[in-house]
């Protein structure tokens, strides 16, 4: 991964000087939404980016070592290996970004990735995921374990009574925390925007966490009524860029909760090339938190290349 | 594309670049091979093609030819305006719902060749989205409809015609044709070179949507020289003109005198101030800026004005977000070298520019350049090179923001950035533009009527408000009658030496009285001293002096004016009724000597003179009584948010009385003004002047501010000659002579000024038009203060 943000003080002022027009940005992601996405081989070559920037993530209460298994292995080889090959991409490590499973999950997923040879990343959800509503010194603990069982990256949750009561110096002392506790791995802030009322807030919260230490800014678990929007996308990419102007610390950016469709994941691509420029359309400051989009990226490269739709058995499954 | 085949999928994937954009333009072609690329004149419902006539060819944006176009001869005029007045009597004959329906099934037709329709704009290079021209068709459609129901006792003038310039939209076409047609009037059009094509087609649609033939007729070719010639028609009850300044103001001169209204649009080229205050959403903005202002056909000239605290923190956003920028298209090869100067001579001031890339050694194409640390009186903000560039301006306070905004000629619009609502809501009404965007820009809709402040026209578009352009009241014939030019030289009109005064030793009780004029809030002689002689009714003798008012006088008015004008606008409505009640009982209490006045003047019978002052006094009270009736409102409009609409003073009012029913003439003309916050002034009929002095005492005793009425008296030319060359002056209302009227037409066009012109000269027109003074219709008064405002709109869109 790239250069990691140490993170700044606090800067209240700057925080609180944060303006957002809902409608202006309502109308930017209408804009977004309405530039022309790319065919053909521009198609097939976005998609395959999408590929890259993947969280293949699996967070169920079900989740067992077999199919956290079936999961990784799909991880390491997303798209099947003769429709990359007659695109002349199989040898260029298409691979998800990472895998992403809950803490006591990821040591079921470091062992399946070591057998298969992969050095694939292991994201970790913790600090009480999903709504974060546990004691601090277990949420702590949660991460500082993940990291033992070997995850890479640690998605951690604000703490939203903090964000919604404004509170942001408690804020940013939890966040410093976990930033400490998850010693080398990345550490991604899922701000859980469907809970935070406002853009206002939004752009805050996403503000507060950069100057915490993030390397990512996540929009939700995936777990909250709303999730990832573009609207609210374009709220935490102008924080980023913010962010980046003020101190020039690139952060990512990870949209996760109901993306499904490959041509959502090519409006998100647009987003952030038209938002943040290229540099952002990479696996290090870019990433799809998702489960079930895959399977359909896959379909749409089956069409590009053979020229027929695939039925979802056609493909293997994740 | 050749590209696409060497493009390899790796390629792509490594530098994550958009494809090629292509849209398909096949139903366009189609459309335009039908018509073997010659593409002709719309007359009695069809597309005609005449023979001999010269054409001028159409191209894409790559050079490639569309179809060549008719230029109209003065043959094809005649015919298409006669098919128009055919048109006019099938189309104004029919019902209101039968007119509705037309409009609506226009509607469905162009739904369901929107593809064709949108293609044959985008190869044209005219962009218009199919679903602007249906909202606008949808809302007209409702007004044709309720014409009658909402607005009795106007009927439509007859033959519009709607002139447009080269540069301008077809939405903006579209604009003036549809409420045009909706009130029931046959309309032809002047479109312009790259908007003839959609023009045609729309038209075509119209055919098929049921709409009487000759009801809609397009003539191309030279949109204003061929305007000129429409005009002459005397079947042409009133032509009104969308595009740039330039074209208007010519379109102006050379119908001077025709005897026919002409008013007009100017909505394209205007600068607009687009300015970021410091409690901005400044991401927001920046995107703002970076939409509106380097478009390839841009309609707005913007100079973006931002506050200090955070000007450094605009430019790094416009730096960030520019990089990447493609190179613009220029209007014309020519404009190369002027971006270039403009550039160029910027840069010697101390502007830093903003590039996303440095300009291609050659050709007609430019980068988008903002051209940072301009002010006022840089070359560039005070006269816009065209291109893809933009000044920026820097201001201290909130207030400074504003004034920086309003210091320019143009009132077109703006747009305002901040999430202060008090804030956003003051500016809105400093502004003196016809439209002012919060947080957004270049919105519009034609439920909302919008005026050109300043010298951004004289026409008010949208609304109800927009609709009596095209009608008139149904108790008075046109103002204006149809006359040829006379061969006028402007230059020398108006200034005569008027015959010397010299003292004839009469008797001192019989000598005639001087009176003075009124200017300041004060009585005084004339600027030169001189006076002028009237004359008793059937001449026999002087009656009195008046003062010879010219040039310094209305020069003193208009400066006393200006200064309480804003003031008195602000005054709440009740404080200004109660000051024309107020007025309307002080000439009652000099009843008696206004009445003898009158009858010393005009040699009416006391008694009838009495008269005159009774109804006068009714009228200022009538006046009072409907000032705070003028109001805007919160119109519904499609998209989310509120819009607003307000009316608002037009400032200063320029007023040449008519001769007929002195004093009542002149308490009515001026009660519309001041009721509706204008400030005044009056030149008293030459042949009368008496009343109007004798009112001065009157205006004395009131508590109106000093210089918010002036009366300024002497020779009628050399006065509208002085009206006319004050560029504070927005409106000029003209009773006099065809010269005069003529002088206006063709004088009043830089700045341009609200014209209502009435030539007076039609002896036997005289019984009528007393009693339109004296038993007015509601119409003639309500036509009186639409005359009197022009409208804003503001839009305040909300998620």
């Amino acid at each position: 991964m790239s250069a990691r943000n140490p993170g700044m003080n606090l800067d209240l002022e700057w925080v609180s000087k944060v303006r957002v027009n809902t409608q202006a940005v309502l109308k930017r992601a209408q804009q977004i939404q309405a530039c022309k996405l790319p065919k053909k081989q521009w198609q097939a070559a976005w998609l395959l980016k999408a590929v890259t920037c993947i969280d293949l993530t699996t967070l169920a209460g079900d989740d067992t070592p077999s199919n956290v298994h079936r999961l990784c292995l799909k991880a390491t080889q997303p798209v099947q290996y003769d429709l990359l090959k007659s695109m002349d991409m199989h040898n260029k490590g298409v691979t998800t970004g990472a895998v992403c499973v809950y803490p006591s999950r990821v040591a079921d997923a470091a062992k399946s990735l070591k057998a298969a040879n992969s050095c694939l990343p292991i994201a970790s959800v913790a600090t009480g995921f999903p709504a974060g509503q546990t004691p601090l010194k277990t949420r702590l603990e949660e991460v500082r374990m993940a990291v033992e069982d070997g995850a890479t990256e640690i998605d951690i949750v604000i703490n939203r009574k903090l964000a919604l009561t404004g509170q942001w110096q408690a804020m940013y002392d939890e966040i410093r925390q976990f930033r400490e506790a998850c010693g080398d791995a990345h550490m991604k802030t899922i701000l859980a925007i469907g809970e935070l009322g406002t853009f206002t807030n939004v752009y805050k919260a996403s503000l507060v966490s950069m100057m915490a230490g993030s390397d990512f800014i996540k929009t939700s678990t995936g777990k909250e009524s709303v999730n990832a929007t573009y609207p609210v996308a374009i709220v935490m990419v102008r924080a980023i860029r913010d962010y980046f102007l003020r101190t020039g610390h690139k952060v990512g950016f990870k949209p996760a909760g109901g993306i499904r469709t490959a041509k959502e994941s090519l409006v998100w691509l647009t987003l952030m090339k038209e938002e943040l420029g290229d540099e952002w359309l990479s696996p290090h400051l870019f990433r799809l938190g998702a489960s079930s989009l895959l399977a359909d990226i896959e379909r749409q490269i089956f069409y590009y290349v053979t020229g027929q739709y695939a039925a979802y058995h056609d493909l293997p499954m994740a | 594309m050749a590209g696409s085949t060497t493009k390899t999928v790796h390629d792509i994937f490594q530098s994550m670049e958009y494809g090629p954009t292509s849209s398909s333009t096949v139903t366009a072609q189609a459309w335009l091979d039908h018509h073997s690329r010659a593409l002709g004149l719309f007359i009695d419902g069809k597309l005609v093609l005449p023979a001999g006539r010269q054409t001028c060819a159409l191209a894409d944006s790559k050079g490639g030819s569309v179809c060549s176009t008719v230029c109209a001869t003065e043959d094809d005029v005649s015919q298409c305006v006669s098919s128009a007045v055919g048109g006019f009597k099938a189309w104004s004959g029919l019902s209101c719902h039968q007119r509705a329906k037309v409009l609506l099934r226009w509607v469905s037709v162009l739904g369901q060749h929107g593809q064709c329709v949108s293609e044959v704009c985008e190869v044209c290079q005219a962009p218009c989205s199919p679903s602007s021209l249906v909202r606008l068709a949808q809302y007209y459609a409702s007004w044709a409809q309720l014409r009658d129901t909402l607005i009795t006792d106007w009927t439509p003038l007859g033959v519009v015609a709607v002139v447009v310039s080269d540069d301008c939209s077809l939405y903006s076409l579209m604009l003036k044709v549809l409420p045009a047609l909706a009130m029931g009037n046959s309309v032809v059009v002047l479109p312009g070179l790259s908007t003839t094509p959609p023009a045609l087609l729309l038209a075509q649609l119209f055919t098929e949507a049921g709409l009487p033939a000759g009801a809609l007729n397009i003539l191309s070719g030279g949109a204003v020289s061929l305007g000129a010639k429409v005009a002459q028609n005397s079947n042409i009850n009133y032509v009104t003109y969308s595009g740039n300044k330039q074209d208007g103001g010519m379109l102006c001169k050379a119908t001077a005198g025709m005897g026919v209204p002409v008013s007009l649009s100017p909505c394209i080229g205007a600068t607009c101030p687009f300015i970021i205050f410091e409690s901005a959403d400044i991401d927001s903005a920046v995107d703002g800026v970076i939409e509106a202002a380097f478009k390839k056909k841009k309609e707005i000239q913007w100079v973006l004005c931002v506050q200090e605290s955070v000007c450094d923190s605009v430019v790094t956003r416009l730096r960030l977000r520019m990089t990447g920028m493609k190179c613009v298209a220029l209007p014309s090869d020519g404009d190369r070298a002027l971006v270039e100067a403009a550039v160029h001579e910027a840069q010697q001031q101390g502007a830093t520019l903003i590039q996303p890339c440095a300009a291609p050694t050659s050709g007609s194409q430019y980068p988008p350049t903002v051209l940072c640390g301009m002010a006022p009186s840089s070359p560039c903000v005070v006269s816009p090179p065209p291109g893809p560039l933009l000044p920026l301006m820097s201001f201290r306070s909130n207030t400074e923001g504003v004034t920086l905004g309003n210091h320019s000629p143009h009132g077109q619009a703006a747009s305002i950035w901040t999430e202060d609502l008090t804030l956003a809501l003051e500016a809105a009404k400093s502004l003196s533009v016809g439209s002012v965007w919060v947080n957004s820009h270049s919105i519009s809709d034609p439920s909302l009527p919008v005026s050109g402040h300043k010298d951004s026209g004289t026409c008010t578009d949208g609304g109800q408000e927009g609709l009596y352009q095209f009608l008139h009241p149904s108790s008075s014939s046109p103002a204006l009658s149809r006359s040829s030019p006379a061969s006028l030289d402007y230059a020398k009109f108006g200034p005569a030496a008027p015959p010397a005064v010299i003292p004839d030793g009469s008797h001192p009780a019989s000598a005639p009285k001087s009176f003075l004029q009124f200017v300041g809030g004060k009585p005084c002689k004339s600027e030169s001293g001189c006076s002028v002689a009237v004359q008793a009714p059937g001449g026999a003798g002087v009656l009195a002096y008046c003062p010879d008012g010219g040039r310094k006088d209305v020069r003193n008015a208009v400066e006393a004016a200006i200064k309480v004008q804003p003031g008195w606008m602000k005054k709440s409505p009740t404080a200004r009724a109660q000051s024309l009640y107020s007025l309307a009982k002080g000439l009652e209490a000099k009843r008696r000597d206004m009445a003898s006045s009158i009858s010393a003047q005009t040699g009416l019978s006391l008694e009838e003179a009495d008269k005159e002052v009774e109804l006068s006094i009714a009228r200022l009270s009538d006046w009072a009584a409907r000032c705070d009736k003028a109001q805007g409102g919160a119109p519904p409009v499609p998209q989310s948010g509120s819009a607003l609409s307000l009316p608002e003073a037009l400032g200063v009012v320029g007023v040449v009385l008519p001769d007929n029913k002195p004093l009542l003439s002149m308490v009515t003309l001026l009660g519309a003004t001041i009721a509706m916050g204008n400030a005044i002034v009056m030149v008293p009929s030459q042949k009368y002047p008496l009343p109007a002095l004798a009112f001065i005492q009157v205006l004395q005793s009131s508590d109106l501010p000093g210089g918010l009425v002036n009366i300024i008296s002497g020779s009628r030319d050399q006065l509208t000659v002085a009206l006319a060359n004050h560029n504070v002056i927005k409106a000029i209302w003209y009773w006099g002579s065809a010269e005069g009227c003529q002088y206006l037409q063709y004088t009043c066009t830089s700045p341009q000024k609200t014209l209502w012109l009435h030539c007076q000269e039609k002896e036997e027109g005289k019984e009528r038009e007393a009693t339109g003074w004296t038993q007015p219709h509601p119409s003639l008064l309500e036509e009186m203060w639409r005359n009197a405002i022009q409208w804003k709109s503001v839009w305040i869109p909300t998620a």
